[in-house]
């Protein structure tokens, strides 16, 4: 791969995503072998900056790296770097001190991988930026959707919830376009304004709207906290009109899939049996993740080849 | 004595558009278009434009509080680098100007500026918060020329109500910016379609929008003058425009820098922090809706000067302080994007000089604050000038136009030697 870092797959080519999705397929078959590891990253160093609580995709990012065979450090805070008197660059600087070979970031503000990419050699690789994109969730939603439905083109995919506050569903709507699919979104007025036709998708205002006509239905999580900031009334009246129950998935058709990027609200997004039925995908999905962020460590890293180089 | 020979007068108020020769003598202009005297010191101005100074109403130096970010003395030089004769510092600084014995030392300060000449806002309200009325008879008797809340909108409607009703009485024009902090919290860019694609929380126009609305609406029980030191979107101009034909007392400003670039620049720029500012960035519809109210004469052109260092903008975009420096490239920006001096120079000198009460002209008897342009002049906006601020987000661009030199009362302060040399 000609990139330095993964900041997004806004503006990543079908070319770019192809390969990545057609390297992570092959470490899938890798990891169903009795010996997963193999010693592509050998002597490199992957640091993980969680700087918002996570445990899937951070536990899902290390995991990769340990079975490339990199050295691997992670260090989490749940402080803003303006708060804990730190700033970004001033723990970057010292990271890089260290000289590491990568650095997978998740961070509440949108931009601030990519202020790091910009300042330092090493491989940047976004774990989550603020509202702005999660594209490692998003290649591995789009190997999911590959896996069952073929080639993505022509495609509909449904993306139903918080759209406008969602990392994943903006590194989906990117990827799903430049991969030839259509995306159809839904959910309240407020998290999922008319003006998301911006970004070339088409705006629903109900899940009774989406269901029907799409191959994928995608839920994100209702994120509680927004409660209180005039988001929505209630859980309740989210789940009445927004929620994905088994009477309105037997109205979509029978090849469409869901999925989740978790955690899931059980209840509230998704009603009991929705999550574990035959439809759903969402067990594939974490599985499709680490081969995912191993395929990206490896063609970022430069696999043995560039092993040596200073 | 000085006399600026041949060059192009460009004098909106006088109507003097013409090549001819100005004669400057204890800080005035004494004569346009007469021979030199023989004891004069001649300065070559064939192919400059020789225009009123710039003024500017609401800029940040920084001072007091936070020294580094300018400061008066090296603020002054910097305006007089970007052919400003005249610059208001805002009262947000640290403490506020809120407090009359404090605005005095300012004031004085400000007195002895060594280039372009400084003048104070005092504060509408205690510490700008919006809540308590500050002692404004006080602050403009300590020598105030204007009263305002910086940046700040003031939410609550009742306080800014009383402070327009009660500002008026002291003769200086009242400053605000239009906004509604409840529809700002947390937004970082202009809502839109660039919000939409870069991630970033934004900030609806109608903030802005509604803001002017207020003040119109308030205005009405007052006689005073009311200056909005920002007006960026399409529909605040119009409301603006409309307030200006019912015949209230109401000019309105907008950065230099929104006529050159729209919002789009954060994402051409991956979230470089020059780009986060208050007001954002508008798209091009608000852009060419502003471009055109500074040609129709119903908003004026500001430099917006808010300077910060590297430590307080290399971060991440959500936290970067708002605010770009713009005393230096104001006019590029404003040259290259509407590319008529006569238009330019009514924005940026004329019209504020009136908010003040002054007339900024090239006549027999006026102050002898001109600024010397080379409209030839083109190239790329760099990247360190003088300003301490690092946060230049037209840094790159192709510019038109470039300020020569500044004459502040006859005294040369910037790109001229004493003997009248152009550097």
């Amino acid at each position: 791969m000609k990139r330095k870092d993964l900041l997004g797959l806004r503006g990543m080519s079908k070319a770019e995503i192809t390969v990545i999705l057609d390297t992570a397929k092959r470490f899938r078959s890798v990891n169903r072998r009795r010996v997963k590891k193999v010693p592509t990253l050998r002597g490199r160093t992957v640091v993980m900056a969680f700087f918002e609580n996570s445990t899937r995709t951070k536990t899902s990012f290390e995991l990769a790296a340990k079975r490339l065979s990199a050295d691997t450090l992670s260090f989490s805070s749940s402080t803003s770097a303006t708060k804990k008197g730190e700033t970004l660059m001033d723990t970057a600087r010292n990271l890089d001190a260290m000289v590491p070979d990568a650095l997978i970031i998740r961070h509440p503000a949108t931009g601030a991988p990519h202020l790091l990419a910009r300042n330092f050699p090493w491989v940047v690789i976004n774990a989550g930026d603020g509202i702005n994109e999660h594209p490692t969730q998003g290649l591995l939603d789009m190997l999911t959707m590959r896996d069952h439905l073929g080639d993505l083109e022509g495609r509909r995919v449904a993306i139903v919830g918080d759209v406008y506050h969602s990392r994943v569903a903006r590194s989906n709507i990117f990827g799903l376009q430049t991969m030839g699919a259509k995306v159809v979104v839904a959910g309240p007025g407020t998290m999922c304004p008319d003006s998301m036709a911006h970004l070339g998708v088409e705006v629903r205002h109900r899940i009774d709207d989406v269901v029907e006509d799409c191959d994928v239905v995608m839920m994100l999580r209702v994120q509680r906290e927004r409660l209180g900031r005039a988001m929505m009334p209630s859980v309740r009246e989210y789940a009445r009109f927004y929620g994905l129950d088994l009477k309105r998935l037997q109205k979509s058709q029978p090849h469409a899939l869901v999925m989740h990027p978790g955690p899931i609200n059980r209840g509230v997004e998704m009603m009991p049996g929705v999550a574990d039925g035959e439809q759903s995908v969402i067990m594939e999905q974490v599985t499709n993740g680490v081969a995912v962020r191993q395929a990206l460590m490896y063609l970022l890293l430069g696999g043995v080849d560039s092993g040596g180089e200073g | 004595m000085l006399y600026l020979s041949g060059g192009h007068v460009c004098c909106p108020l006088s109507g003097r558009n013409a090549v001819t020769s100005v004669l400057v003598d204890g800080g005035k202009i004494v004569s346009v278009g007469e021979p030199a005297p023989q004891q004069a010191t001649v300065v070559d101005c064939q192919g400059l434009v020789i225009a009123p100074g710039f003024v500017d109403l609401s800029c940040e130096m920084g001072d007091p509080g936070e020294t580094w970010r300018e400061g008066l003395a090296h603020g002054s030089r910097v305006a007089a680098a970007g052919g400003y004769t005249t610059v208001l510092i805002s009262p947000n600084t640290v403490p506020t100007l809120d407090e009359p014995s404090r605005v005095a030392d300012v004031v004085s300060r400000a007195g002895q500026a060594p280039a372009a000449r400084i003048g104070v806002t005092g504060a509408l309200t205690v510490d700008l918060s919006g809540a308590h009325l500050a002692e404004m008879g006080m602050l403009v008797e300590a020598g105030c020329m204007a009263l305002g809340d910086g940046a700040r909108p003031i939410a609550d409607l009742l306080v800014l109500r009383r402070s327009l009703e009660y500002s008026a009485r002291f003769g200086v024009p009242t400053f605000l910016r239009p906004g509604v902090p409840a529809l700002e919290e947390r937004g970082v860019i202009h809502e839109g379609l660039v919000a939409a694609r870069v991630g970033l929380r934004g900030i609806s126009p109608a903030s802005e929008e509604i803001g002017v609305g207020q003040i119109v609406s308030l205005m009405v029980n007052t006689t005073g003058a009311v200056h909005l030191t920002h007006v960026t979107t399409a529909r605040a101009a119009r409301l603006v425009e409309n307030a200006q034909q019912e015949g209230l007392c109401l000019t309105a400003a907008v950065p230099a820098r929104h006529l050159l670039v729209t919002d789009a620049l954060v994402e051409t720029t991956a979230y470089d922090t020059a780009a986060r500012l208050m007001p954002p960035l508008r798209p091009q519809h608000d852009q060419a809706a502003l471009q055109q109210a500074v040609r129709a004469g119903v908003v004026m052109i500001g430099a917006d000067h808010v300077p910060w260092t590297r430590v307080e903008k290399e971060m991440e975009f959500s936290d970067a302080n708002p605010g770009a420096v713009g005393l230096e490239s104001a006019f590029q920006a404003a040259y290259t994007a509407l590319g008529d001096i006569g238009v330019v120079v009514s924005a940026m000198s004329v019209r504020p000089a009136a908010v003040l009460g002054r007339r900024a002209e090239v006549v027999p008897g006026a102050p002898a604050d001109l600024v010397l342009l080379d409209l030839h002049a083109q190239g790329v906006l760099p990247r360190h000038r003088l300003s301490h601020g690092v946060n230049e987000p037209l840094v790159g661009l192709d510019v038109k136009g470039a300020v020569r030199a500044t004459l502040v009362g006859g005294r040369p302060v910037h790109g001229m030697t004493a003997e009248g040399g152009l550097s």
